[in-house]
């Protein structure tokens, strides 16, 4: 891993931010704190001086001489650093400022003026001149070393605290950048090893619940779906091979032996007939394959209106009473009263009602009971029920019949396509209706199967997702 | 076994031989507008074998300049095309009286409807994958038109339906139907002699448009048969192997 790759980091971006952050709040904090400190020593100065001098004012002309040259005070010589006596024509008399500093006015306020010494490096001082007895100036200036000492305190434990906080902030943005950049890596090598075909292969998740074990979980959740997905389509391949290979092979079995010449015409009429009974299944399976493909590329919202589900019960019911009576199984329909209106395509709602009617007079024996029933839901949505007394559906295998291109090994035996149940379950996606499946009763060897419907509300639904 | 299978191939060819002979001018001439060129190659073989004269128009300007200049029995229109669609080239013709019987391909995923395809003066409609049988069998639908008169009477063979008084009689004798039988009974009766797929029945008699998983119509059908047909005479209505049924008038 590139030092280059750690700086272009977020973490690291991040934490170069917070390092010119906690910079600049340190110098507005010194620039404050420096401000602050030398208006309030301007302040101190001027007063000192204006006390100092109205002090030395009363002073005798000698006296003040006096003190001036040998700096006799206490104050002369502590609080204030240079004191002078001038004539009118800013001529020395006395004192330790040999002349007259440039710039400086008689008139009794503080200025600041910058001494050019003969022989040091040129100071600043600030200044005040007040005229006394015997037409003489009396000069007293007090130096600003104060607030440069002060400054120098300042920047010194500036540069103590901030330089090796600084450090360690960015030392702490590395370590972070480089972690992050470790755990992508490792993510990048899963994500190279899947698209390689490994589909097992999932992202590194670590237990912690940060934003990018999250990130992860999501795309491993995702990966499972796929992989389900494509397992799923993997055994539907597989199936409807077989299903298509088995009635293929009897067919050529049977053509084989009619090509020997040996069969009478009567055989070979039976031969022909059986065949095509076997090509029909054979073109049923493809045919609904086909349907379902179709119906799920459909976005047919267009046909949808508002349809009656009594109606249509009632229609499938009429048309199945024949079939059901030949088998001796007594079909019902229990209509909740009044219309029960629910928002589809009325073809495609008769194909599932047709279809759900069909899987449970196949898997009901004689004698026994295929019910239908209607109920609105109380808020806009309907529900439809079909109930038989047959076998029933083991649980674990519930969630699979609703799977795409599902098909039972029961109905593998049974004629038909066997694939009128995914059928079903593409139609209704399509409608955004849910199918459920439960046991029709209970405590019984033979539980039947119930297949329930939950429609939404009857307003027009929104498009699917994609 | 033996009568249903001679039945099957007499009559998959359209007209029966003996009408008009095996000339080409016999050859009912079928338009095929259709755009995917493995269908149309499809279509246009099956029906040719099936005793079709098939003309093929890629486009709806081509299908348009075809219909215009020939006179075809029936035509065969794609919902999708390109340069005019379907409906549009079905419209034109009507709006210049090419009264040819039209039958409508759609996709299911196409999204359109029945309707909009028979309201723009299609004759019938069908919905891709369709089985070759199911075309030539409504093909030979369109080409000869029920009879719709306005008779209150309907006769084939010893059959006698009254539409007004909703009764059946076989030679004299009444025949107690059902409702929904008497409904197949009579669209039976107004195709007479013409071969009927089970999707034909469920559209038409039913009004449905779905495949269903097992032999619905033939148990309807294995009904109605038991009450209509003499046990000791020739079935009425005749399997025909691999299609559908259709109700023979006996010579």
């Amino acid at each position: 891993m590139q030092l280059g790759e750690v700086l272009r980091t977020a973490t690291f971006r991040l934490t170069l931010a917070v390092v010119v952050a906690m910079i600049g709040t340190a110098a507005l904090q010194f620039a404050v704190g420096y401000s602050q400190t030398k208006a309030f020593e301007f302040r101190r100065t001027d007063e000192l001086l204006h006390r100092e001098a109205a002090l030395l004012a009363r002073e005798q002309k000698q006296d003040l001489e006096h003190k001036i040259s040998e700096r006799a005070t206490d104050d002369l010589r502590v609080v204030i650093n240079q004191a002078a006596l001038f004539d009118t024509a800013h001529r020395h008399i006395a004192g330790d400022l040999h002349t007259w500093p440039e710039g400086l006015v008689v008139d009794g306020h503080v200025h600041e003026v910058t001494v050019l010494p003969n022989e040091d490096a040129p100071y600043i001082l600030r200044i005040l001149a007040v005229p006394v007895a015997g037409d003489r100036v009396l000069v007293l200036g007090r130096g600003l070393h104060m607030i440069a000492e002060w400054r120098l305190m300042m920047r010194h434990s500036l540069l103590v605290s901030i330089v090796p906080t600084v450090l360690f902030a960015l030392l702490c943005g590395i370590v972070l950048s480089h972690r992050a950049l470790g755990r992508v890596g490792r993510m990048h090598e899963a994500i190279d090893r899947i698209m390689d075909g490994d589909l097992h292969e999932r992202l590194p998740a670590g237990r912690q619940r940060d934003e990018m074990q999250r990130l992860a979980g999501s795309v491993n959740r995702m990966l499972d779906r796929l992989e389900h997905l494509m397992g799923e389509i993997r055994d539907v391949g597989n199936d409807i091979a077989h299903d298509l290979r088995t009635p293929l092979a009897r067919v050529r079995a049977r053509l084989d032996r009619a090509q020997a010449g040996t069969l009478s015409a009567d055989d070979l009429r039976t031969v022909i007939a059986r065949s095509i009974d076997d090509l029909d299944q054979c073109f049923s399976i493809i045919t609904a394959l086909l349907r379902i493909g179709e119906i799920e590329n459909a976005r047919r919202r267009v046909g949808f209106s508002v349809v009656d589900l009594n109606e249509i019960a009632t229609d499938i019911v009429d048309l199945y009473e024949p079939i059901a009576e030949t088998r001796q199984i007594r079909l019902a329909f229990h209509a909740a009263s009044g219309p029960v209106p629910v928002h589809g395509d009325r073809d495609l709602l008769i194909e599932v009602l047709a279809n759900l009617i069909d899987n449970a007079l196949k898997f009901t024996d004689p004698g026994g009971d295929v019910t239908l029933a209607t109920y609105p839901d109380g808020q806009g949505g309907a529900r439809l029920e079909v109930a038989d007394t047959g076998i029933g559906i083991m649980p674990e295998e519930r969630q699979a019949v609703m799977n795409r291109f599902y098909r039972s090994d029961k109905s593998r035996n049974v004629p038909g396509s066997g694939l009128g149940l995914s059928l079903v379950s593409a139609i209704l996606r399509l409608h955004n209706a849910q199918l459920t499946i439960a046991n029709a009763r209970r405590h019984d060897a033979r539980p039947g199967a119930l297949f329930g419907v939950a429609f939404p509300p009857s307003a027009p639904v929104a498009a699917p997702p994609a | 076994m033996a009568d249903r299978t001679m039945n099957a191939t007499s009559t998959s060819e359209p007209f029966p031989q003996g009408e008009a002979g095996p000339g080409r001018e016999a050859r009912p001439r079928v338009l095929l507008v259709e755009d995917d060129g493995k269908i149309a190659q499809e279509v246009a073989e099956e029906l040719e074998s099936r005793g079709f004269a098939v003309r093929h128009a890629q486009t709806g300007r081509d299908g348009l300049a075809a219909a215009m200049a020939e006179t075809f029995d029936v035509m065969i229109v794609d919902r999708m095309l390109p340069q005019m669609d379907g409906l549009t080239l079905i419209e034109t013709l009507r709006g210049r009286q090419v009264p040819s019987p039209v039958l409508v391909l759609s996709a299911l995923s196409a999204v359109d409807d029945r309707v909009s395809g028979l309201k723009a003066g299609g004759d019938d409609y069908l919905t891709k994958p369709f089985a070759m049988e199911e075309l030539a069998a409504r093909l030979e639908a369109l080409m000869r038109r029920p009879n719709n008169t306005r008779e209150t009477m309907l006769h084939v063979g010893p059959l006698s339906m009254d539409l007004i008084e909703r009764t059946v009689t076989r030679d004299g004798q009444p025949i107690e139907l059902l409702p929904r039988e008497f409904r197949l009974l009579e669209y039976l009766m107004r195709r007479p002699n013409q071969v009927l797929t089970r999707t034909m029945l469920l559209e038409d008699v039913w009004n449905y448009r779905f495949i269903p998983q097992t032999n619905l119509v033939d148990v309807h059908i294995g009904k109605l048969r038991r009450k209509i047909d003499d046990p000791a005479g020739v079935p009425l209505i005749q399997s025909i192997r691999g299609t559908g049924f259709m109700l023979r008038v006996p010579e």
